[in-house]
């Protein structure tokens, strides 16, 4: 067994492909090496400098292998007396073998004249030799750099490159940098060369010189040593798997201070110092025992202590002045009311062929105004319209523009201290939500109807300018927010017609283009498709959400209660042979071109069975409408199923296209209505055995 | 630390790695990275190494010089070297010590942080330094000026020098940093924040800088057809000034400001293909004499 071991050292790598990267050298050289019958198991590491790759067991060699060399055909390779050509000798010295080595072999193409050879392993050496630079170079990276004289493009420049195997260089060139065992340590805290020999020898050193390879370790020593450093100062670091992930790329030794801040800036909204810890400092806020942000937070510090205290109080000035700067905004934007910020809207572009974005707030104001009707939210339709109103004003306030996440959270926060009502403050705060597919919805009725209206105005706006997201290509993210109107409605319950909800946000557009009808009929399966999307999430089969899409659904949060239905009902006993009758009659009536029933005359019926199926669904019709009609569809369904057994008989006992074309058509109008009916919940014969 | 001790710290140390001490240039610019011994000097396969001070101005940041970290006009130390030396990031530490700083007593963390100018057609891909958490450099390896692929690259390393006394000083304020020894910043700069300030934002007349926007616009294509570059790209310069405070005083549209900006990156290319044929004309003087000049490495894509 022979030991690998690769080391890249290279200036900072990007936190966000360290991951990636490491996992694509593993990847890639494993399936390489594989590619020469060479195996073996693989670690990665990496740091913030550096991607390493190691293996215990590889072999020294590779396997010996066969391998056949197809020579001459055999009417070129023999004369007619049977005996080898020039051409036949030719090959078989070109191949080292004497002529009578050469065995004939059948192809697709004829006969031709071959050899087998054992080809006797080559060094592993060797061969990672050649397989290390072209991985290496292969790997590909989102933004790719050139550095100093501009001929190689990697993600970073590299620096130097360990390559040994049984403590031996492998002589490898990266970027003209030529293999060896020399490394360095800790960029400042322990810059000297290291020589190393091999895995174990390589992980000690790198320790010893305050570099720890090994990410894993890093991410639970920093979690380890923020819950410590916390709960010595009484509080607990808040959870942010996120952030912790990249701050352990983010260094190569996992260290951690606590500052503290000024107490005085606790004042200030929560999400703001929340965002500027987080999002722009990188620290980890704290709690205290009640749950309150506590004046203290933990910041990662590639460094083994802080000797002198600097990195401390370096890093509570940074966020004291951040603070500082925080509260400026607070202040400075408290000078113009929310609403008299509305107008300047006028000067930020929404999309180049919709207008400005105060246009794109009075369309959502008008739709906010209508749905809450609706929904049957009337009361609060003002409260909708005027949340919708001020919703998008705080994109020109100055915390905003420093706070670009924020936004929204920062249009609610200064709704309240400008005196809005609370739901209109609520619903401005997070109007913006969900941001995905598991994210929160607005918490109140009112945000949901702003939220509602915002995402159907872009939706419909951009479909009428014919910008619809084909294939993975949606640089409008116009399928989260189809997203966000399915499940604002299905989650929230609300029963919404889309169809005339589409139109409307359609008609508020003054752009020229698709109309309404056209928007409609492309936008209404659009948000159907993201529907799919989430009933196929919530475990519904395929053919139950096949069965209700396949009928009208204009209410998505109806087209759900029918899959729900379908999906409890499929079990009963009855109703696999009522999906299965109901196969038949979708082909008979197909087959007879029969798209609407007709008038059913019980005076044409002859047959028992058929007497008894009319007169069962006649029944059945008015209580389906009723229950339909109070979407009690579980029963609804039950209610079909009882059918199944007459409709099974009738299709035993009665022939339906006979000759007689009254009989024939009354038995299609009456199959006809019953499908009509029944459709009305879902298409059944869409349910599978 | 004061701020004229920091400026002639980092002057001498980089001098004494071989970098030229240019001079601030004499027109605005919104950045260091304007200034022609930047923008021009990194296109083509000459050397550069060179250091200089620029005041940079950005109307749209005016505070009155109320804000206690937003100026319209702040100080950049900028350093450039063609093409970038493989120890580049050990120069830039060492160049910490000279100022005082002794990177093992602090973390010290070079973060992702990519830059690009779409007024100058210009991209390039770095970090900025923290330093215990206060972002004091940006460190970028230009990829792309004026709309051509650069090769060699140019390593640029960009000192925001207020921020920077500030955070070595534990300052709050920029106008209580000392420019000199008993000399407060704010005294030597405060009434010129609000004039600017009160300038940019509410006297500026927009007809006039729209005017002197086509004016000068027109101008550099003149410039340009001469075959006079640096006149060229000057006014190029003085056009994305008249932008800049259109923009201040809201005067540009979102709609508008697209095509603006394009208007001045088209007369930023223009100059950049102009700098690199005219470099070709002389004969590309800075390239070493002994040696045979060396083929232009082939420009990569940039981006994969």
């Amino acid at each position: 067994m022979s030991e690998f071991l690769l080391e890249i050292l290279a200036e900072e790598i990007p936190a966000g492909v360290l991951s990636q990267a490491r996992n694509d050298l593993l990847r890639g050289l494993a399936d390489a090496l594989a590619a020469e019958r060479i195996d073996g198991t693989f670690f990665a590491h990496s740091t913030s400098r550096r991607l390493v790759l190691f293996s215990r067991d590889l072999p020294e060699v590779q396997e010996d292998h066969e391998v056949e060399a197809i020579g001459p055909s055999v009417k070129v390779a023999f004369d007619a007396e049977g005996r080898p050509t020039r051409a036949a000798e030719g090959f078989a010295r070109g191949q080292g073998v004497a002529v009578e080595a050469l065995r004939v072999v059948a192809t697709p193409k004829g006969e031709y004249v071959s050899v087998r050879k054992v080809v006797e392993g080559r060094f592993t050496s060797e061969i990672l030799g050649e397989v290390v630079p072209t991985v290496v170079a292969k790997m590909s990276f989102p933004r790719m750099m050139r550095w100093g004289d501009g001929r190689d493009t990697w993600i970073r420049p590299v620096h130097s490159v360990v390559c040994l195997l049984d403590g031996l260089v492998v002589p490898v060139t990266l970027f003209g940098i030529e293999s060896g065992r020399t490394t360095f340590g800790h960029r400042t805290l322990a810059p000297g060369r290291i020589v190393v020999v091999g895995v174990d020898d390589y992980l000690a050193k790198l320790r010893a010189a305050h570099v720890e390879p090994d990410y894993g370790v890093r991410r639970r020593t920093l979690l380890e040593k923020a819950e410590a450093l916390a709960s010595e100062a009484g509080c607990t670091p808040v959870e942010d798997s996120a952030l912790l992930d990249s701050l352990a790329h983010l260094v190569e030794w996992p260290g951690l201070v606590r500052g503290s801040f000024e107490a005085g800036y606790l004042e200030l909204p929560e999400e703001i110092l929340v965002t500027a810890m987080r999002e722009h400092q990188k620290v980890l806020p704290t709690r205290d025992a009640s749950g309150a942000l506590a004046p203290h937070f933990l910041a990662v510090a590639d460094h083994v202590g802080d000797p002198m205290g600097h990195i401390v109080r370096g890093n509570e000035w940074v966020l004291n002045a951040r603070f500082a700067d925080a509260r400026f905004f607070w202040d400075e934007d408290g000078r113009v009311r929310l609403e008299d910020r509305v107008p300047r809207l006028a000067r930020l572009s929404f999309q180049e062929k919709l207008g400005d974005t105060l246009r794109k707030a009075e369309r959502v104001e008008a739709l906010a105004s209508r749905l809450a009707g609706d929904l049957g939210l009337g009361e609060s339709a003002g409260e909708a319209a005027r949340a919708a109103r001020l919703a998008r004003a705080d994109l020109v306030t100055d915390m905003v523009r420093e706070f670009p996440d924020l936004q929204g959270v920062v249009g609610g926060l200064y709704a309240r201290r400008d005196g809005e009502g609370e739901a209109v403050c609520r619903a401005v705060y997070d109007h913006y939500r969900p941001a995905g597919v598991d994210d929160a919805l607005p918490a109140e009725p009112v945000g949901r109807v702003v939220a509602l209206a915002d995402r159907l105005d872009t939706l419909a706006g951009f479909f009428a300018l014919g910008l619809v997201p084909t294939g993975s290509r949606d640089p409008y993210a116009l399928r989260r927010a189809a997203l966000a109107v399915v499940r604002i409605l299905l989650e929230g319950g609300h029963r919404l017609e889309l169809p005339s909800a589409i139109a409307a946000a359609r008609r508020l557009h003054e752009v020229s283009g698709a109309s309404e009808e056209e928007v409609v009929s492309t936008l209404h399966p659009f948000l159907l498709e993201r529907l799919r999307f989430l009933l196929e999430r919530r475990g519904h089969r395929h053919d139950e959400i096949e069965a209700v899409l396949a009928t009208p659904c204009p209410d998505v949060t109806d087209a759900a209660e029918r899959v729900a239905a379908v999906s409890r009902v499929r079990r009963q006993p009855d109703f696999g042979a009522l999906a299965a009758s109901f196969k038949r009659v979708q082909n008979i009536l197909a087959q007879a071109g029969v798209t609407s029933g007709g008038e059913i005359d019980p005076s044409l019926m002859s047959d028992d069975a058929e007497r008894q199926l009319a007169s069962d669904f006649f029944q059945a019709r008015g209580i389906l409408d009723e229950l339909i009609g109070a979407r009690r569809y579980d029963e609804a369904l039950s209610v079909m199923a009882s059918l199944g057994p007459v409709l099974d008989r009738f299709f035993v006992d009665v022939m339906v296209l006979v000759e007689d074309e009254a009989v024939r058509r009354n038995r299609l109008s009456l199959l006809a209505a019953m499908r009509d009916q029944f459709f009305r919940v879902a298409r059944l014969s869409e349910i599978q055995e | 630390m004061d701020f004229q001790t920091l400026i002639l710290k980092l002057s001498e140390y980089w001098a004494s790695r071989g970098c030229i001490l240019e001079q601030p240039y004499d027109t605005e610019v919104g950045a260091g990275t304007m200034h022609p011994a930047t923008f021009l000097r990194v296109l083509g396969p000459e050397p550069w190494r060179c250091a200089y001070v620029q005041p940079s101005r950005r109307p749209a940041d005016g505070r009155y010089g109320e804000n206690p970290f937003r100026l319209v006009k702040h100080y950049q130390f900028q350093v450039v070297i063609k093409p970038s030396p493989a120890d580049i990031q050990d120069l830039y530490v060492d160049s910490l010590r000279a100022i005082g700083i002794e990177p093992a007593e602090h973390d010290l963390r070079f973060e992702e942080d990519n830059w690009e100018s779409p007024t100058l057609g210009a991209w390039g891909v770095g970090w900025q330094v923290l330093l215990d958490g206060m972002e004091i450099t940006q460190f970028t390896y230009f990829q792309q000026a004026g709309g051509i692929d650069l090769a060699p690259i140019t390593a640029e390393i960009t000192y925001g020098l207020e921020r920077l006394t500030m955070f070595l000083t534990r300052t709050r304020n920029v106008m209580d940093i000392e420019w000199a020894p008993g000399v407060p910043y704010g005294e030597v700069r405060r009434q010129d924040e609000f004039e600017v300030s009160k300038y940019g934002f509410e006297v500026a007349d927009t007809d006039l800088l729209r005017h002197l926007f086509e004016r000068l616009e027109a101008e550099s294509g003149r410039c340009l057809a001469a075959g006079l570059v640096v006149p060229a790209y000057e006014t190029a310069l003085k056009c994305s000034h008249a932008f800049n405070l259109l923009d201040a005083r809201g005067a540009v549209s979102a709609t508008e400001r697209v095509g603006v900006i394009k208007r001045v990156r088209d007369l930023a290319v223009g100059c950049a293909k102009a700098w690199v044929a005219a470099r070709e004309s002389l004969g590309h003087p800075l390239l070493p004499k002994e040696t045979p000049r060396p083929e232009a490495a082939e420009a990569g894509n940039g981006e994969a």
